[in-house]
């Protein structure tokens, strides 16, 4: 069983962002760079279909610049086989489908059953790139998941939705992606740190996947055109209700309409 | 439950990647190669990142790497002019003479943070292993019970009651020939092992000053832009001249400035707040009038140990060495512990380098690390400002008329060696009714931030679910004894906000709340707690303080 991840790094999330001089990218400086945390959920639930399988590697596939690798490594310091990096300087700025494609020229060289991703990287917020991968690889996609089990060439997984969760279905090889609560990633431990520190990462070219046309990058479909800090406000609320149970209740509707992260 | 656990081997491994273990680590490399041995090297930090803006005396890092220019050492400026002033309530006197301890002139401003993690790039580039993220939990000790054999790291992926998740991770027994203890100022690991081999029974207490400095962000016209002067010292308002401490205020490029206000542990005054006390001062009109259309961009809080000579341990024993900070080794008149922290783990390099090769890293063999320190610069430097804690530490006339003596009998002073109390000896009883805490400033949430705002500004972060890492022995006593008789303390010496005294909405029962997440790794709780009821020690790994400028 061949398990692709694709990883990204991205600004910890605790990092505190400015915004550069050209208005449309950030300063990256004093940026604190760590492997985007649903691609943590990624490179764990890869581990463990190989661990349930019996046989098989884990690889992980990144596309961005030579800094990456220290992301890949960390992947491999979990446990994954194999690390390869597609680097070039034009991809740290690359949109959504220049990415997409890149990686899927990639994949179309190395064998895969099945490729799992985070749901989106935290910094862009985009959630295409593993579709775009899917659609140019012609493979089924099965987002946002929270269990998998593979049986008989077929993959099985719960989404949620409103209200409650579905199961799906699909054929192998297909691409799925990462929800909180799918795993607790492991942590990495000294002596596989001590080992992955002497693994060689293996370095793609564009060229090398057979991605010549510049226009992807010099003339993206999707350009930044500004980025804006948003209004800090670190007001906090006080829930009301007349009962625990309504007070709950009422925190719970915050959370999810107003904070917007449950 | 016996856990199971890997182990893994050093020839020398470093505890906390400060700037002194990794001069060390670097200076082991150089002798390593010159004596054409291989030596495993490892230096864990409990930090998730290598690494506050500080003036450094440059004279240990030329001896370390001499060409550091063109290693692109990140230096911020070089102190143009010094500044010292006395601060009244309202108004600020330059001191016409600068002590000469505190003569800054040619010195480099640098982050610290920078600075460290581009020591550790050196590092690791000659081999180096570095592990951010690890955290000594325990010393290990070899079979004698003295012998030190290495350290034990923190268990990762436990729950908040202490139980294993699915994830959970043992911590492993690093071993090594020898382990060199660089935690910096109250070093949990090195305080146990201070205590458990008694190697400061002939000193006298060490003793903390607590500094919070923030980073501030200035429009591009600011008070340095045409000022010879970019590097100033304080001292009186607000503290007063009793308790040791007093505010400072660096240039840093790009129009941002390092400030910061230092308070003497040794305090009485139960009510003391280091952070309100360091908001009196940034808004005293002669700081207000340079920091004005600031914005704060970083926030952090650290103690330093400040004791000097005579509180400085026994620093060898069997398989083990202590350096910098941990060990209480700075230059307290000068207010510099960077360059004398990183010669002290240059020099016990060269110490170890030799034990190894001779094969006995004993105690007596190592105890030449402390041979090369007496006969370096650092100890005429250290041992010149012997006496100036105790006497900082002293009210009134006498605290002047015994530094004057000091400063001109280099030292020695009237009595050598002056007494010296333990910091959480001083506090006296509250006279009045405690009071609740408050938080009257007027914030404006850019320029003057509180507490909460400034741990967010500190990007501290622990995983949530996990145990407390503030254990505090006897949660009664601090209901039933500090509350009453010092009105807790805790609530208000702690920057971080991490302590909070609450009242159970049904019994009406006090109680003592915490917010370990909140906590900036100062240690000012451990030390200055009145009962030495608080312990702090490391959390999970990775998590505490993100500091990237400060
Ligand atoms: C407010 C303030 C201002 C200062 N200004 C100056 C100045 O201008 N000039 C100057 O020269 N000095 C200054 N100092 C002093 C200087 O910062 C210290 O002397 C110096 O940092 C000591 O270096 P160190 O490597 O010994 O310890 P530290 O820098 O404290 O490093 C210790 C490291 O060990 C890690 N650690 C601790 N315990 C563990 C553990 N159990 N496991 C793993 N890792 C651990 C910590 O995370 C930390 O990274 C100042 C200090 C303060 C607080």
């Amino acid at each position: 069983m061949n398990v692709i991840v694709l990883l990204k790094q991205v600004p910890d999330t605790e990092s505190i962002i400015e915004i550069a001089d050209d208005g449309a990218s950030i300063k990256t400086e004093d940026v604190k760079w760590v492997v985007n945390p649903y691609d943590e959920l990624a490179v764990e639930e890869a581990l463990q279909v190989v661990e349930k399988n019996g046989e098989g590697q884990v690889t992980v596939l990144s596309a961005g610049i030579k800094q990456a690798e220290t992301a890949i490594r960390s992947a491999l310091a979990m446990g994954a086989h194999e690390g390869i990096l597609i680097e070039d300087e034009r991809l740290e700025r690359a949109d959504t489908t220049a990415t997409g494609q890149v990686l899927a020229a990639a994949l179309k060289k190395i064998p895969h059953d099945l490729i799992i991703a985070g749901q989106r990287a935290v910094d862009g917020d985009n959630y295409l790139v593993p579709a775009i991968v899917a659609e140019s690889l012609d493979l089924p996609i099965l987002p946002v998941i929270i269990k998998e089990s593979i049986a008989d060439g077929k993959i099985t997984c719960e989404q949620v939705i409103q209200g409650g969760t579905m199961v799906v279905e699909a054929d192998l090889p297909a691409v799925i992606t990462t929800q909180r609560g799918l795993n607790e990633p492991r942590y990495a431990s000294m002596p596989k740190i001590m080992k992955a520190k002497k693994k060689k990462i293996a370095s793609l070219s564009l060229d090398e996947i057979g991605i010549t046309d510049d226009s992807l990058f010099s003339n993206p479909k999707i350009r930044v055109e500004s980025l804006q800090v948003p209004q800090k406000s670190r007001a906090g609320i006080i829930v009301e209700g007349g009962t625990p149970a309504e007070k709950a209740d009422n925190l719970l509707r915050h959370l999810r309409e107003d904070a917007q992260v449950i | 439950m016996t856990t199971e656990r890997d182990s893994i081997e050093f020839d020398a491994l470093f505890v906390g990647g400060g700037v002194s273990s990794l001069a060390g680590a670097i200076r082991l490399m150089q002798m390593a190669k010159e004596k054409a041995m291989e030596l495993e090297v490892g230096i864990i930090e409990k930090g998730s990142e290598i690494g506050s803006h500080s003036i450094m005396n440059p004279i240990a890092l030329q001896e370390l790497l001499p060409d550091y220019d063109s290693l692109n050492c990140p230096i911020e400026q070089t102190v143009r002019g010094d500044g010292f002033y006395y601060l009244t309530r309202k108004k600020a006197w330059r001191v016409p003479m600068v002590p000469r301890q505190m003569h800054n002139q040619g010195f480099l401003i640098i982050s610290l943070a920078r600075f460290a993690r581009w020591l550790g790039e050196i590092a690791e580039e000659m081999g180096v292993n570095i592990f951010p993220g690890f955290s000594g939990q325990e010393v290990l000790y070899g079979e004698d019970g003295k012998t030190v054999t290495g350290v034990r790291t923190g268990d990762n992926g436990l729950d908040a009651n202490g139980k294993a998740k699915s994830n959970f991770e043992a911590g492993i027994d690093i071993l090594a020939k020898v382990t060199v203890f660089g935690e910096g100022a109250r070093g949990n690991l090195s305080k146990s092992l201070i205590e458990k081999l008694g190697l400061s029974s002939q000193c006298l207490p060490q003793v903390y000053e607590t500094g919070i400095k923030e980073v501030i962000q200035l429009p591009e016209e600011n008070f340095f832009s045409h000022n010879p002067v970019n590097d100033i010292h304080t001292m009186g308002y607000p503290l007063g001249l009793n308790v040791p401490g007093g505010g400072f205020l660096y240039q840093m490029k790009d129009n941002r400035i390092a400030i910061g206000y230092l308070t003497g542990l040794c305090y009485e005054d139960p009510g003391i707040d280091p952070y309100d006390l360091f908001m009196s001062f940034k808004r005293h009109p002669f700081i207000f009038d340079i920091i004005k259309g600031g914005r704060v961009v970083e926030q952090g809080a650290r103690t330093v140990s400040s004791g000097g000579h005579y509180t400085i341990p026994r620093l060898a024993t069997d398989g083990a060495v202590l350096i910098g900070a941990a060990a209480g080794i700075h230059n307290t008149p000068a207010l510099k512990g960077i360059h004398v922290g990183m010669k002290s783990g240059m020099l016990a390099a060269e110490a170890i380098a030799e034990a190894l090769e001779k094969k006995d890293v004993s105690g007596a063999s190592l105890e030449r690390y402390r041979r090369l320190l007496d006969d370096s610069w650092v100890h005429p430097e250290i041992y010149e400002g012997r006496n100036f804690a105790p006497a900082l530490a002293m009210k009134g006339m006498k605290k002047w008329i015994h530094l004057g003596a000091q400063y001109l009998s280099k030292g020695r002073g009237i009595i050598d060696p002056l007494p010296l109390d333990a910091d959480y000896e001083t506090l006296r009883v509250l006279n009045t009714a405690p009071t609740e805490t408050t938080d009257n400033m007027d914030y404006d949430g850019s320029l003057m931030v509180d507490k909460l705002t400034g741990v967010y500004l500190s990007k501290t972060q622990h995983r949530e679910d996990q145990p407390s890492h503030l254990i505090i022995k006897d949660p009664q006593l601090c209901i039933d004894t500090c509350y009453p008789t010092y009105g807790s303390p805790c609530t208000r010496f702690c920057p971080a906000k991490v302590y909070e005294l609450e009242t159970d909405e049904i019994t009406g029962q006090r109680q003592l709340k915490l917010n370990p997440s909140n906590c900036l790794h100062c240690k000012t709780c451990d030390i200055k707690d009145p009962y030495q009821n608080i312990n702090w020690v490391c959390p999970e790994g990775s998590g505490g303080p993100g500091y990237t400028t400060v």
